[in-house]
């Protein structure tokens, strides 16, 4: 397209230098005769005499010359008349007699003369005017796409087979921080300080035989900064397929360069942790294997004995004996509890999640179950809501309920009519909850309400390890939820959690 | 040893001493106790099933019955039990493991490896001297052992 418009305009450009419309080169034709006349007629005025030939040569020497064969012919026939009329005897007529005939001659040998010659002239400057505008339009693309090199960030940079730079752009500016007029005539490789990963040779025999290499370099900004750049490089040959000059394009990787560097590092970092966490947690499993195991043995010998030192001295025993012995059994039981307790907390963080669809109506009603056989003889209202169905693991989450629920059962028993609903809300996540009418808590102590061996309550008041709700706390942690409560003193608390809906859950498992 | 051929239709395999009299204390309400032989390592209740070392002059009879603890030294139990259930001439003895351990990974190993029941050891002595008698009694008394066992 380019193309084909430069030669419209070559070609109107050649039509206007031709000097105009046709009837405008006819009017100089014969203003440049009358022109003639003037300076001859006042000549013959002073008696000069033979000299008014060459003024009429030169009109149509130079309408020859200037406006082509036409108005030559139309300037040779007018400057005939002229002159047969107003200076060749008999004057004043255009009678053409014999002497006249070497002075026609003359005219016309002359005219066809100068025509030829203003006919070679103009080819020539056709020819060069031509020329000219080819070598515009070469030079008016190649600026266009030198200005378009310019536009990109990628430095582009051209050298010849000598390494001699002959292209720089403002990528290569801006990366290298030499100025075109700085690295355009200079040896690439003492500018840059290239260093390559291969040695020049081989890049050079790559290059010269694939036409093209790809590859990391690394150079010195003008600056003297060490970067790393990505490069790729093309060879450019003439019409006889010879090796002309290289053209480069590169970007800055150097920040990448680093940061992959970085990952890597941090990668081994993580890699090392994880062999020691793994150390670590198998470290913690033989040690709760072995409280289970060991440190039950013992408790189980301080209740037998003592049951056995009842047994054996029951006759003779006092009430104060009695009593102490009743503490010892006491103690081992509940430090048996709490071992199991803590076990069963451990078991949580250990054990992997097995996850499935679990309605957590259904598992309401098994907690229920449960707990009720632990309740019997209370009078509770029990109000059950609506909830949802949970993906999650289901031995878990019945754990989280039934702790829920007995935590309310127990907190409620100094209470005549005790109440405990249990419902769900529904939002982003779903939330459940559990609200009982029980003796509350005081909201100041509410981070403790979560703790390992955390209780609000002193002992006697109320059983228990402290064990529940940090397992709940941590079995829906591990469900990425998370459980707050709101209470009063006196007048009741509320437990909720909250874990992400099934849905999204589901529809990740069936694309999975 | 005192017991190195003694006959009973209980094998006790259990390290702890104090563990071993509170069993016995428990079967001696049913006058079991004398019933029960006592080893008190892997190795030990191999020897006797396998009638080698200080038990190779035993009589050629199988206990109906064998209590195996798990945490045992030298071979471990669930080492003892494999080796039992592997053997053509042993598989049939009944193995009843008891063990502190509550631990799920025990208790499946154990049931994978062909136990015929698996019971951990209660830390109240009532519960633990029930346990203690209710499985002797089953064991040695109302189930029917397999041929070739000790009778009474």
């Amino acid at each position: 397209m380019v193309t084909l418009a430069g030669e419209a305009t070559l070609q109107s450009n050649i039509r206007l230098q031709q000097g105009g419309s046709r009837l405008w080169r006819y009017g100089y034709a014969v203003v440049s005769v009358v022109v003639a006349m003037a300076p001859a007629l006042l000549l013959q005025r002073f008696n000069f005499s033979d000299v008014e030939l060459p003024f009429f040569l030169l009109a149509v020497a130079i309408t020859a010359w200037y406006w082509g064969v036409g108005p030559a012919v139309l300037s040779i026939v007018l400057s005939f008349l002229c002159f047969d009329f107003f200076f060749v005897p008999p004057l004043y007529s255009l009678v053409f007699t014999l002497p006249d005939l070497p002075a026609f001659v003359v005219l016309i040998l002359f005219a066809i003369l100068a025509t030829r010659f203003a006919a070679v002239r103009r080819k020539f400057e056709k020819d060069l005017r031509e020329a000219r505008d080819r070598l515009q339009m070469e030079v008016d693309e190649r600026t266009k796409q030198a200005s378009l090199l310019n536009l990109t960030h990628d430095s582009v940079f051209v050298r010849d087979m000598d390494l001699i730079i002959s292209y720089w752009n403002r990528g290569a500016e801006e990366l290298y921080g030499w100025k075109a007029e700085e690295a355009i005539g200079k040896q690439s490789q003492q500018l840059l300080r290239t260093v390559y990963p291969v040695s020049l040779e081989e890049f050079r025999t790559e290059l010269l035989r694939t036409g093209r290499w790809d590859g990391e370099l690394r150079r010195t900004t003008a600056g003297g900064t060490e970067i790393v750049v990505a490069s790729r490089c093309s060879l450019q040959r003439d019409a006889q397929e010879r090796p002309v000059a290289i053209l480069e394009t590169s970007n800055d990787t150097t920040e990448r360069k680093r940061r992959e560097e970085q990952i890597e590092n941090l990668n081994q970092e993580l890699a090392r942790r994880s062999v020691e966490l793994e150390a670590i947690n198998k470290e913690l499993e033989a040690f709760a294997y072995s409280v289970s195991h060991d440190l039950r043995a013992p408790l189980r010998h301080v209740a037998g004995y003592t049951e056995l030192l009842q047994k054996q001295i029951s006759t003779i025993v006092n009430e104060k004996c009695s009593g102490y012995m009743k503490a010892i059994l006491e103690s081992a039981k509940r430090m048996g509890n709490l071992i199991d307790d803590l076990l069963a907390f451990s078991r949580i963080g250990r054990a992997e999640t097995q996850k499935s669809l679990v309605s957590l109506e259904q598992l309401l009603k098994e907690a229920l179950s449960e707990v009720r056989r632990d309740s019997e003889g209370r009078e509770i209202a029990w109000k059950i809501g609506a909830l949802p169905t949970l993906y999650g693991d289901r031995s878990m989450l019945r754990l989280v309920l039934v702790n829920l629920l007995s935590n309310a059962v127990k907190f409620t028993r100094t209470r005549k009519q005790a109440e405990i609903e249990i419902g769900s809300m529904e939002g982003k996540e779903a939330v459940v909850f559990v609200r009982d009418n029980g003796v509350g808590f005081d909201m100041r102590y509410a981070n403790k309400l979560f703790g390992v061996f955390q209780r609000l309550h002193q002992a006697d008041a109320f059983e228990g390890t402290g064990i529940g709700l940090a397992t709940v706390q941590r079995i829906i942690h591990r469900h990425g939820g998370s459980v707050w409560a709101e209470g009063e003193i006196e007048k009741g608390a509320t437990f909720y959690f909250s874990t992400p809906k099934a849905e999204g859950a589901l529809w990740k498992t069936q694309t999975n | 040893m005192e017991n190195a051929n003694k006959l009973g239709r209980i094998l006790l395999v259990e390290d702890d001493p104090k563990d071993v009299e509170l069993t016995l204390t428990a079967l001696e309400e049913y006058n079991l106790a004398n019933e029960v032989v006592v080893t008190r390592d892997g190795e030990q209740a191999l020897d006797y099933l396998y009638y080698r070392g200080e038990y190779k002059m035993r009589a050629h009879e199988s206990p109906a019955v064998m209590l195996l603890d798990l945490k045992l030294p030298k071979v471990d139990g669930l080492e003892v039990l494999k080796q039992i259930k592997s053997d053509a001439n042993l598989k049939m003895i009944p193995v009843v493991v008891l063990t502190s351990s509550r631990e799920e990974k025990d208790m499946v190993a154990s049931y994978k490896l062909g136990v015929n029941a698996y019971v951990v050891k209660p830390v109240d002595f009532h519960e633990f001297v029930n346990a203690i008698k209710e499985l002797g009694v089953f064991w040695a008394v109302i189930n029917e052992p397999p041929p070739g066992s000790i009778r009474k």
